[in-house]
Parts: structure tokens; sequence; C-alpha cells
């Protein structure tokens, strides 16, 4: 069952390490065709959905992980208000869009710096209060942002209670090759039963905010890959691992931790930029204390301080409550089921984890990946 | 864009010279945030409690509460009991709860590493809300109140309420209680040691786990006898609890996360600074903002709290 053992870095793991992306990015261009039909199996007579709308969501939620984990599981920073950030520029998007009439992708330019301040102003108090008073703070924060959207002075560029829609649609351009590349799809032996021959305008419209999202998402995760892999994520580390030897050794503990706030809002930021993108309405609520639980939820189950965690994280807490809320009978039984059990899911997953795994699902799938495809660590050469 | 939004915000205190001069809104107003204060105290006694025993903050305090107040609320308006008896009942239901929570979900974990701690009470949280959820809907309900209407003492529109009274009394009778508890049992004497060195209580031969077993159950009883005083005042659904801890959270951290004296003031102080800020100051979306607000002074000012005990780091 499992494959020969490698040498790290040598040409046959790195090919393997191709191999891999390779099938990895042909799944994800793949997966919106097949599922642009919204997919909805049978299972012991639940109806069960996968739309392409819900995994764009996910997607969004992916980002949100990953800033939050910036902040909480690089840095150790105990941040539990990052729906506030989310909410902020998923809001600023919003008006700017709708008031200002700018494109989607150009609010980036200034929900990006204006979040990064934001998330500096959060993050001074951390200058002096650790861990579990931050946690408190934070939480407080959080909870208070519908609120903010409510206060009667700016309810007629937010919307208050009733909430936002985004009055600007993202419809695929004309040069997009979407069309062509589903009736191609369709042609493909074995996939014709899925994929459409052709796809409606909103089909493609989807599809393509898929796609726009897909590669915002994947510029984050490379940017803060990039950040987190260098001189300042190994002093994120520090100042998380050991504050007091991180600072003995000459890392400036206030601008370090600043910093981790304001790249974490930056990217809570962005994240709502993608939600505006893909929902294209907003509620107060929809940014409240709950989200901010969710995405906690999500860091520690995908496993914090890891970057994958982030991907796995985001579609359990999209998809756990999604086909929660489907659930209508216990399976295989017809005794009906009502109520926000997924909560009691995620809630349930949350503490398993932190028992029985506490590197979360991305050690989980290092652990069975290593089992299956054994990499060896040769000595340096002396 | 901005500018409009800070000129908006600060557009917002508009205060009006009629209200202020107002001599009985002030007294109303003083009354209401006496009663409002009173029951943030009791949460936020619940949480010192787990905060001085464990040196964590227990997010699910709130939820333990929730449980509570609708076990309250079977036991009194399904089942027929009087309040007091079924707030006592529920008091002891939920105790049990967090006994067998503390056992089954707190003890394995080594008690000196706050943060697996912390997110597995964020996990009960989700846990219990959504459970109660499930279990009682998310139908509006009334709970009635253990103390009877009306008010002994009224001057205009400013009236002392039996049941401001009442809160106030259940407050200040728990406060003693738990000294005479703390101060003068065994048990209380073996918590006190336990939450001053845990190694220390440990190695003169106190059993640190059920210690800890008896200040959750203590906890959530204490959380329980709370919401059953703040609820009567709002409606009671699944999500009434959570606004009441955000301020409880302000009350422990301004009066000091591991003094219960601390709390009780804490928890007048939020009360009546909700109130008279948000009567005066016109801020009624802003209600929880109040509590944010108090949090951060008191963390950059005194992050201690007002009557906490500074804790020195040794290298």
């Amino acid at each position: 069952m499992a494959l020969a053992p490698v040498v790290a870095n040598g040409v046959q793991h790195r090919r393997r390490q191709i191999i891999g992306w390779v099938l990895f990015g042909l799944l994800v261009a793949l997966i919106p065709f097949l599922i642009a039909d919204t997919y909805s199996p049978t299972i012991f007579g639940n109806r069960y959905t996968v739309g392409l709308g819900n995994l764009s969501h996910a997607i969004a939620l992916m980002v949100a992980i990953l800033g939050l984990n910036i902040a909480t599981g690089y840095s150790g920073q105990l941040s539990l208000g990052h729906s506030f950030f989310v909410g902020s520029g998923a809001y600023l998007t919003a008006v700017l869009v709708n008031d200002f009439h700018w494109s989607y992708f150009s609010t980036l330019v200034v929900v990006v710096p204006a979040l990064f301040l934001f998330g500096v102003v959060f993050g001074l108090p951390a200058l002096r209060i650790q861990g579990l008073y931050l946690g408190l703070l934070t939480f407080a924060v959080g909870a208070v942002f519908p609120s903010i959207v409510r206060l009667e002075e700016i309810a007629d560029r937010t919307g208050a209670s009733n909430g936002l829609l985004i009055d600007s649609d993202l419809v695929a351009p004309s040069w997009a090759p979407l069309d062509t590349l589903a009736r191609w799809l369709h042609s493909v032996p074995g996939l014709s039963g899925r994929v459409p021959d052709g796809l409606t305008s909103r089909q493609s419209e989807a599809v393509y905010k898929y796609f726009l999202l897909i590669i915002v998402a994947l510029g984050c995760f490379w940017l803060v890959r990039n950040i987190l892999a260098g001189r300042v994520g190994r002093a994120l580390m520090a100042v998380r691992d050991n504050p007091l030897g991180a600072a003995a050794n000459g890392i400036n503990l206030p601008a370090y931790k600043t910093l981790s706030f304001g790249l974490s809002a930056a990217v809570g930021g962005v994240a709502g930029t993608m939600y505006a993108m893909q929902s294209g309405f907003l509620g107060p609520d929809e940014f409240g204390f709950n989200l901010a639980i969710l995405l906690i939820v999500g860091m520690i189950v995908g496993g914090s301080a890891t970057l994958h965690g982030a991907v796995a994280g985001g579609l359990v807490i999209q998809f756990v409550p999604h086909w929660a809320s489907q659930t209508q009978t216990v399976p295989g039984t017809d005794i009906a089921l009502q109520g926000p059990y997924g909560g009691v899911i995620l809630g349930a997953l949350l503490v398993a984890i932190v028992f029985a795994l506490p590197g979360g699902a991305a050690t989980g799938f290092g652990r069975i990946k290593a089992r299956l495809m054994p990499v060896v660590h040769q000595p340096p050469h002396r | 864009m901005f500018l409009e939004v800070s000129v908006g915000i600060i557009g917002t205190f508009n205060i009006s010279l009629d209200k202020l001069s107002n001599g009985e809104l002030w007294l109303a107003q003083f009354f209401r945030g006496l009663s409002d204060g009173a029951t943030y105290a009791s949460l936020a006694l619940a949480l010192v409690m787990i905060y001085k025993s464990t040196g964590f903050i227990n997010f699910a305090q709130g939820s333990l509460a929730l449980l509570g107040v609708y076990l309250a609320y079977v036991f009194s308006v399904e089942q027929g009991l009087p309040v007091a008896l079924a707030v006592v009942c529920a008091m002891a239901a939920s105790a049990l709860v967090a006994l067998g929570i503390e056992r089954i979900f707190i003890r394995p974990f080594p008690p000196n590493r706050v943060l697996p701690l912390v997110i597995v009470t964020l996990g009960l949280l989700l846990i219990i809300d959504s459970s109660v959820g499930i279990v009682w809907q998310f139908r509006t309900r009334n709970l009635p109140s253990m103390f009877p209407d009306g008010a002994p003492i009224e001057w205009g529109i400013a009236q002392l309420t039996w049941r401001t009274i009442g809160n106030l009394g259940t407050v200040f009778l728990v406060v003693g209680l738990l000294y005479l508890l703390l101060s003068r049992t065994k048990i209380g004497l073996a918590f006190r040691a336990v939450s001053s060195n845990l190694e220390s209580a440990q190695l003169v031969g106190i059993r640190v786990g059920p210690t800890l077993g008896f200040g959750w159950a203590l906890a959530a009883a204490i959380g329980t006898l709370g919401g059953s005083l703040v609820v009567p005042d709002l409606l009671l659904e699944p999500s009434v609890m959570l606004r009441v801890l955000i301020f409880s959270l302000a009350a422990a951290a301004l009066g000091g996360l591991d003094s219960m004296v601390g709390a009780v003031l804490g928890g007048l102080v939020v009360g009546l600074a909700r109130n008279l800020l948000v009567t005066f100051l016109d801020l009624s979306e802003l209600a929880l903002a109040t509590a944010v607000a108090v949090i951060l002074v008191v963390l950059l000012v005194r992050p201690t709290g007002l009557l906490g005990s500074t804790h020195l780091e040794r290298v």
C-alpha cells in the first residue's frame, strides 16, 4: 500500500511533490464544473447539497482562519474577536462598491491598509495584556461589531439590521472561456454525466466567482507563507513560545505583537472582501460572536499554526453546520431532527480534537501521509 | 467616509441638559443600574470562583447559567413549583452538570496549561448553547421572578422595586455565605489552599480534583442563581445569557479576576455605568460597547482590576 521511501529533497521527492501539486491544481480547477449543477446526493433519506456557493464561502472562511492563525496560532495572542476584522472588511468593501462605485478588487487597496491599522490599534492593548485577559477583551470587542453596524449614524450606509445588498454583480467577462471549458469537459468521457453541456449565466457567474476567490486565496496563502517562513515568522513564533527568551534575543516584543495583529487583521479584511464578493449580501449578525467562535473552531480543528490546517478548518466550519441543518431525520430512521445541532457537532469536534489530536487535522493528515509516502531525512554531509 | 463615520460617532453624544437636570431620571437609572449590577455581579462571582481555583476564564459559565435558567423554567412554569424552590432545584441540577463536566472534560488536562482548557470551555459553550436551542427551540418565554412585583419606595418615575431589593439582597447573601463557606469549613479551606498553591496543596494531602470539582459545582449554582435573577427582566431565549456574560466579564475584570468582593463591586459599577451612560449619552445601541470600554480601560490602567492581587513573574 505504502510507496517506497524517498530521500527528503531528492529528485524523487521533488517529483512526487510536483505530481501532488499538479493533481491538487487539477482538482481545484475541475471542482467548480463538477458541482456547477448543485450536487445533491441523498444519504439515508436526507438530501444534502454541495453548491458552488458554499464552497466559495468556505474559501473566504479559509482566508479568515489564515488571518486568525497569524495572531493566535503563530504568535500566541489569543484573539476571540477575529470576526470584527472580517466584518469590517466586508462592510468596507460593500460601502465602497455601493456608494463609491469601486470595483471589488480595487477596494482591497483600501481594505488592506485600513484593516492593518485596525489590527494595530486592536493589538495595542495586547502589549500590556496577556493571554486570557486579551482573550476576554477581544471576545467583547468581537461581540460588539453588530451593534456598531446598527448605529443610527451610519445606518444609511450599512443598512443596519435589514442587511446590506451589494448592487454590483460579478459577471464573468466575455474573454473568460468558462462556457467553452464546460463544453469541452462535457465531451470528456466519464465526466459528461456531471459537467453540464455549457453553463447558464447563473452557473458561469458562480464558477467565475469561485476562480476569483481561489486566486485571491492563493495570493493570501502565498504571501502569508512567505512572511511566516522568514525572519518575521520565526520572531513571531519565538514571541509565542517564550516571550522573555525572545526579548532577550533582541526581538522587539511590542513591535512584533502589534505587527501580528496588523497582519492578522489585514488578512481578515481580505477574507471580508471575499465574503462580500461571494454572497453579495451582508447582515450584521453574520459577523458577531458566533463567527468569532467558529473561526477559533476552524483554526483548532484544522490545526493551529499550520497553513493547510486553515483549508481543512474552513471546509469544516462551512460544511458541518450546513449539512447538519440539512439532516432532517436521524440517518436510517425517521426520528425528526430539528435545531442547531451543527453547533453541538462543532463543539464536540473542538473538544475531541483538543483531547485526541492537539495538532488538529493537519497533523493527522501529516501522519497518514508519512505512513503512506515515507520520506527519509538524510543527515547532512560532513 | 471615515470622516463621516467618526463625525457620526461623535454626534452620538448629544447630551441634553433637560435629562441631566432631571433628578428623578438619575434616581430611576441608579436603581435600575443597581438591579442590573447585582445580576452581573452574581455571574461575575461564578467566573471569579473558577478563575481563583484554576487560573482560567470559563467562557462556558454563561451557558451553564443558561441551562440552569431553562431548568428553573421547567421546574417553575411547567412543573408548577414555587419559583424560589424551582431556582434552588435548578441550582442543584446545574451544579451536578458542572460536576460532571469538570470530571469528564476538565480534569484530564494538566491544570497549569491554560490554553487547551479555554478552548475546551469554548467548545462546551457551543455544545450547551446549541443543545438548549435544540431542546427548547428559539421561542421566547417568560420566567417569573422570585420576588413580588411592585415597588415599596416610589419617587416619581424612580421606583425601588422589590425585584431590585431582592436581587441586591440575594447577591450580598451569596457573598456572605461564600465567605463563611470558604473561611469556616474544611472544604472551603481546601479550596483556598488549592487556589493559593496547587502543588503545595497536593503535597499536604488535599485531593485537588474533587476540590476543583466542588468549585465548578458552586460556580455553576451561583451562575444559575444570577441567571434566574436577570432573566425575568428580559425574555428567556437561547442567546439571552451571552450579553449578560459580556457584562459580567467586564465586571470581573474591573473588580479583579480573583477577588470576590471585587466581582460584586465591579458588577455594581458596570450595571450603573451601563444604565447611566446609555440614558444620558443616548447610547442605546452601544450598551454592549460600554462593557468593552470598561474592560479596555481597566486592563490598560490597572490590569489586575480594582481589588485583584498583583502577580509577579520570576524568571
